[in-house]
């Protein structure tokens, strides 16, 4: 069991984030190297300040809670969003148990977040995608766009939360298979990133700055940029 | 590969083709012919291939099926929330399946796409801004446009649209000489009334050059008098081109690429001959979208800018305002609720929303005007959400008129509950 513990939390580990990264970045390069000036219709080189200005405007105002119009024309969806999102991200990120591995693998320091906190963000997590799964099942705009493989990222993007929580809060020993399941899914998830469209983790960067340069583009050299 | 005589993948190049299409009575023969259009399979997926690119890849593919460009678009709006009305839906249940199928798609499909692409879309743009990726579906319907136009399925009337575009560089069949007689004639019938008034043509090195909408030489020559009236008050020191001087553009709303280049290069080309300051386009919010937005890039001019500055009209009647080239008696004030319409072309796509205010504020009193764009606070973010919303001009369908009706009344039924 340990071995198995050793090796998924090993080279495995390794290898899901080669592909990650390695993943991530070739559909960074292939987005950007596709963008067409003509095809797209925005002069990104003829106007560089205006375009770059209207992408970083475009994407702080979607990264920020409220702060874009269309934000705030759903109010409760966005609060469940972020809630969503932000555990997504951050517990991951800072979460004491993962420090420990950084602080292992490469001695760097990494900031934690408490304990408490985590499972807080774990649970609004869980009770986000249920709450997301709700809606698309039970508004008819979302059920007819919803496919299979909507349901399907959320799965695979929930399961080494509800896993962790699992592992930790059944104080069970080490290498229990709620922790092996953990590793498994996290790494799972890590794969499936850049394979799938939860590519969006860059892809929304991208996507919602090219817009933001397109009406930065189209509006700033005379009228009023745009009122995000 | 089967096509018909009328509904072809053809180019409408000729008068004959043209008279053919004209006179089959509300296109019934086309449209039967359509039916039985056979779809280039082999050419759909080159085309896929050679214009689909990472943006609109990246779109297709980002969208999380989130729908909350539901009510971002009027047509959902005013359809009773038709879920079929989502932009999401509308597009990746066209255009979304062509690109997961590489152009394998047979006549009913493109059919279908042909319905969704010119009735359930106007390409506003207004739901690209409220998609948390910047999704924007008008952009893609537009091409969506374009590719069925290359297929041969494009609605009767565009397909003479665009043909008459190609064959009279304007979008009805009002000739160069046709224009210039009815500028003459009009300038004439004012001389009771305005003695001087001029309407110069083709004169070269003027402050403005004005363009406008064929529509008016054919059916509304009084509108090309009116404008004349007024810029013969203000003084202004401007002249018309006797070719290139047609602004809109069905072939943008036909998806006919080539024509629209050959509009914008007639307009462009009226520009370097007459040589003037700057050119004035008409109100006509989609012919702005087509000769200053847009054309720049079908003509292939990198900057993304026409030649000569272009303004629009509301630019124009703003500055006349401000500088006192024209007065407004300020005790004829409007004073009645009024709120003004946010066009998609001018305003969400090139930022005038300030201008058409200031004309406002001439016509007014103040106290009278529904800010439909209030600002930035809390009280009153979600009336900005709910209202600026629409887009009569550029609309295409009367569904965009009425609902533009209905955002107007909202705006005002908003404003008794907010001001
Ligand atoms: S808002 Fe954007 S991501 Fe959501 S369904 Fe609409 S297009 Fe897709
Ligand atoms: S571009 Fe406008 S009309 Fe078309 S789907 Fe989006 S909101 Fe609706």
């Amino acid at each position: 069991m340990q071995q198995l513990y050793l090796f998924i939390s090993g080279p495995l580990l390794w290898l899901s984030f080669g592909i990650f990264f390695g993943g991530l970045i070739y559909r960074v390069v292939t987005y950007i190297r596709g963008l067409d000036w003509q095809a797209d219709r925005v002069a990104y080189q003829a106007w560089p300040a205006l375009g770059l200005k209207g992408a970083l405007r475009s994407i702080v105002h979607w990264l920020i809670p409220y702060y874009s119009v269309g934000w705030r024309a759903k109010p409760l969806y966005t609060f469940i969003f972020f809630v969503f999102h932000i555990g997504l991200v951050g517990v991951p990120l800072f979460l004491a148990g993962h420090a420990v591995i950084f602080k292992e693998r490469w001695g760097v320091a990494w900031p934690t977040m408490s304990m408490g906190l985590a499972d807080v963000l774990t649970i609004g997590v869980m009770a986000a995608a249920v709450c997301i799964v709700i809606r698309r099942i039970a508004l008819p705009e979302v059920r007819i766009v919803t496919t299979i493989y909507d349901y399907f990222l959320i799965l695979v993007s929930v399961t080494p939360f509800v896993t962790g929580f699992l592992a930790v809060h059944q104080a069970a020993p080490d290498y229990n298979l709620w922790s092996i399941a953990h590793v498994l899914s996290g790494e799972l998830l890590l794969v499936l990133i850049p394979a799938t469209k939860l590519w969006h983790v860059v892809g929304f960067f991208l996507s919602r700055g090219q817009l933001g340069a397109d009406f930065g583009i189209k509006r700033g050299y005379k009228g009023k940029g745009f009122a995000w | 590969m089967p096509e018909g005589t009328l509904c072809n993948k053809k180019t409408v190049d000729t008068k004959e083709y043209l008279d053919a299409l004209l006179a089959d009575k509300s296109g019934k023969k086309y449209y039967e012919e359509m039916s039985h259009l056979e779809v280039d399979k082999e050419k759909l997926k080159k085309t896929l291939a050679a214009s689909m690119k990472s943006r609109m890849r990246a779109w297709l593919d980002l969208c999380s099926h989130c729908a909350l460009c539901g009510d971002t678009c009027f047509l959902y709006l005013a359809n009773h929330r038709d879920p079929t009305q989502v932009p999401s839906y509308k597009i990746q249940s066209t255009l979304g399946k062509i690109v997961k199928r590489n152009g394998d798609v047979d006549n009913e499909h493109m059919r279908y796409c042909m319905d969704v692409a010119w009735s359930k879309c106007t390409c506003c743009n207004r739901c690209g801004s409220f998609c948390p990726y910047g999704i924007d579906m008008g952009v893609m319907f537009g091409y969506l446009r374009g590719l069925c136009f290359s297929q041969g399925f494009v609605p009767w009337e565009l397909k003479i649209g665009t043909g008459m575009h190609r064959i009279y560089h304007a979008q009805m069949d009002v000739t160069s000489e046709d224009w210039v007689e009815t500028c003459e004639w009009m300038a004439d019938e004012q001389q009771e009334e305005w003695p001087g008034l001029e309407i110069p043509v083709d004169k070269v090195g003027a402050d403005l050059m004005y363009t406008l909408n064929a529509r008016e030489p054919k059916h509304y020559p009084e509108d090309i008098a009116e404008a004349a009236i007024l810029f013969h008050i203000a003084g202004e020191n401007w002249t018309v081109p006797s070719e290139g001087w047609e602004q809109t553009s069905l072939a943008m709303f036909a998806g006919d690429w080539g024509a629209c280049k050959v509009m914008v290069e007639s307009v462009y080309g009226a520009m370097e001959r007459l040589k003037p300051k700057r050119v004035l386009g008409t109100e006509c919010g989609h012919a702005h979208r087509a000769t200053v937005i847009e054309g720049p890039y079908w003509v292939g001019r990198k900057d993304g800018r026409p030649p000569v500055e272009y303004i629009h009209y509301t630019e124009w009647v703003a500055e006349a305002l401000r500088t006192g080239k024209i007065k407004i008696d300020p005790d004829k004030r409007i004073k009645e609720l009024v709120t003004l319409q946010d066009s998609c072309n001018y305003i969400r796509n090139y930022g005038l929303a300030d201008v058409t205010r200031e004309i406002i504020s001439y016509l007014v009193e103040p106290g009278y005007f529904w800010r439909t764009s209030p600002g930035r606070s809390l009280v009153t973010w979600w009336s900005r959400a709910i209202s600026s919303r629409c887009t009569r001009t550029g609309s295409t369908t009367s569904a965009a008129a009425a609902a533009a009706v209905l955002t107007a009344s909202a705006c005002i039924a908003s404003s008794a509950t907010w001001a």
